[in-house]
Order: structure tokens, then sequence, then C-alpha cells
């Protein structure tokens, strides 16, 4: 992750804001690939598992955890546990919640890309697409307008 | 047609040539006419795959996405009668779409990308409620090039 906002402590309580929301659902999702994987992996063939989804979280949301100390704030730690929004007994059902997962990072990522602040943005539009691509595998279909579709319902709440 | 504005104690005077739309104005009718060439390209490349169901319906899917896009970007284009930009943009290049259907699918792939791209670089200098559309469209638009890698790379 990269950007000018990096390496300063000048972004704003909005912007800050944006950047803790994106944080949460990332950790939302380190926690929810980790039920994913779960129920998947045993089963997946080779390249078809939540590994290189889980990770590649866990890197953003440590990018973000970043963001946000470098700007003089600090990171809202996550949640020990979630109460996850549908139950996982199936694969089936582990896809459902990734797509969950997946839409829910991109409509927090939004917020992002509706700042000023033109490294954010980008950082927003470049994480929102990269959820839009990971939810559209797991959905096995596309949809006209990630990140702006209704989802919200569907959020992780701590447990 | 030159406006003109009566004064009944200076005569008539022509007025200047109307202020040109602001940047996101521009931006946004360029999207437009990215979007409209876009379903051009799809309306071209669907009867080229007429002979395999599956490719068929994908690409019908994802047209109507790109109409619903098209819609959405339209509605947010408010331009007053007479400005500079109010009439038609100019046409954008039509994306050449090959007689056979694995090439036909790899040049909507392509085109695909290079949008996403291109509305990705726009974005920044529009209002925020724009960047956010066009940055799901961007997204939205990223989503349909492994749909159709997938189906010119698939026997």
């Amino acid at each position: 992750m990269t950007g000018r906002a990096g390496s300063t402590g000048r972004l704003g309580a909005r912007a800050i804001a944006a950047l803790q929301a994106a944080l949460a659902a990332e950790q939302a999702a380190c926690y929810g690939y980790g039920v994913v994987g779960a129920r998947l992996n045993a089963s997946a063939p080779p390249g078809q598992g939540a590994d290189a989804d889980w990770v590649a979280h866990q890197v953003a949301r440590d990018g973000l955890t970043a963001l946000i100390t470098a700007a003089g704030a600090t990171p809202v730690p996550a949640p020990v546990a979630y109460e996850l929004p549908i139950q996982v007994n199936t694969v089936a059902q582990a896809r459902s919640l990734a797509v969950i997962l997946e839409d829910n990072v991109a409509a927090a990522y939004m917020s992002l890309v509706g700042l000023s602040d033109t490294s954010l943005r980008e950082l927003g539009t470049r994480e929102l697409t990269a959820a839009a691509l990971r939810a559209a595998r797991w959905r096995r279909s596309t949809v006209p307008f990630p990140g702006l579709e209704p989802g919200d319902e569907h959020s992780l709440q701590p447990g | 047609m030159i406006p003109l504005l009566a004064s009944a104690c200076r005569g008539v005077q022509v007025l200047g040539a109307p202020p040109p739309a602001p940047p996101d104005v521009r931006q946004l009718r360029t999207a437009i006419s990215a979007e409209r060439v876009l379903i051009a390209g799809y309306r071209a490349a669907i009867p080229r795959v007429s002979a395999d169901a599956s490719a068929s319906a994908a690409l019908a899917g994802l047209l109507a996405e790109h109409e619903q896009h098209l819609a959405q970007l339209s509605s947010r284009l408010i331009v007053p009668a007479g400005s500079a930009d109010s009439a038609a943009p100019k046409a954008t290049a039509a994306i050449p779409i090959p007689a056979a259907m694995p090439a036909a699918l790899a040049a909507l792939a392509t085109a695909e990308q290079a949008a996403s791209h291109r509305l990705a670089t726009q974005l920044l200098g529009m209002p925020p409620s724009l960047a956010q559309l066009l940055a799901s469209i961007s997204a939205s638009e990223a989503t349909h090039v492994p749909v159709l890698d997938a189906l010119w790379r698939s026997p």
C-alpha cells in the first residue's frame, strides 16, 4: 500500500473515520475467512481455497493500521470474536459468507473513494476493485455496482 | 446559432460564446461515450457467439450491466441548454469485433480492462459522489474481464 497519506499526520477526522471503517471491515474479513477456509480448504481443489484471499485481507488490514497510526490516530482493535450473519455448515454457505465479507469490504472502501485526498481515493478504488473481483469469483456472477449494492444487513457484528 | 440579448436602451448585443462545461461534466460525458462504445461492442459480439448458448447468456448479462451503467451515468449529466458542451460528444472509436468467437471475446475483455483503468484515473478529479459511481463502474468492468477470459479460453 502506498500513498502520500501514509507518511503524514495531516488527515482530517473524516478521512480517519473512513480508514477506521475500512479497517473494521478488513478485520471482520480476516475473522470470517478463517471460518470460510476451515469449511472450504479441506475439500477445495488446489488454488480454489480461501487462503490467498485471507492473506490479502491480512495485508490490507496491516496497511490500514499503519496508515492510521502514521496519521497520528489509534487504530481501533478488532473484537475478539464476531457473530456470523449466516450459519456456515456447508461449502455453499462458506461461499455465501465469503461474498458477504467481500461486499462489506467493498462498501467500506467506497467511503475512501468519497474523500478528496487523491492517494486515499486511489487506495479505495484499488481495494474496491480487488474486493469486487473476489466477490464475483465466490458468487460466480457479477453485479453492476460493486460497493454500492445493498448489503449492510449482512455485516458481521462483534460477538 | 448565436444567442442574442435584446436591450431597450443599448440596442441588440451579441453575447459571447457560452462558457465551456466544467471539467467534471466533460469527464462524465467521456464516461458516457465510453459506455456507449462498450454497449455497441457487446451488441456486435453477441451474434458472433450465437452458436454457444453459455457465451450468449453471459454476454447478454454483461450487456445488461453496461446498460445499467449508462443509465446511471446519464442520470447524473445535467447540462444547461445552450452551454458549449451540450451537443452530443464526438463518437469514441468503436471496438473492432473479430468474426471468430474467441477473438471477439478477447477483444471485449481487452476493452473492458482498458475502460476500467480509464475510469479509475478519471474519477480522481471528480466530485465525491461521481467518483464513487465511477469507481463502482470501474470495479464492475474489471469483474467482466475474468468472465470473458474464461469464455474464450474454454475449449
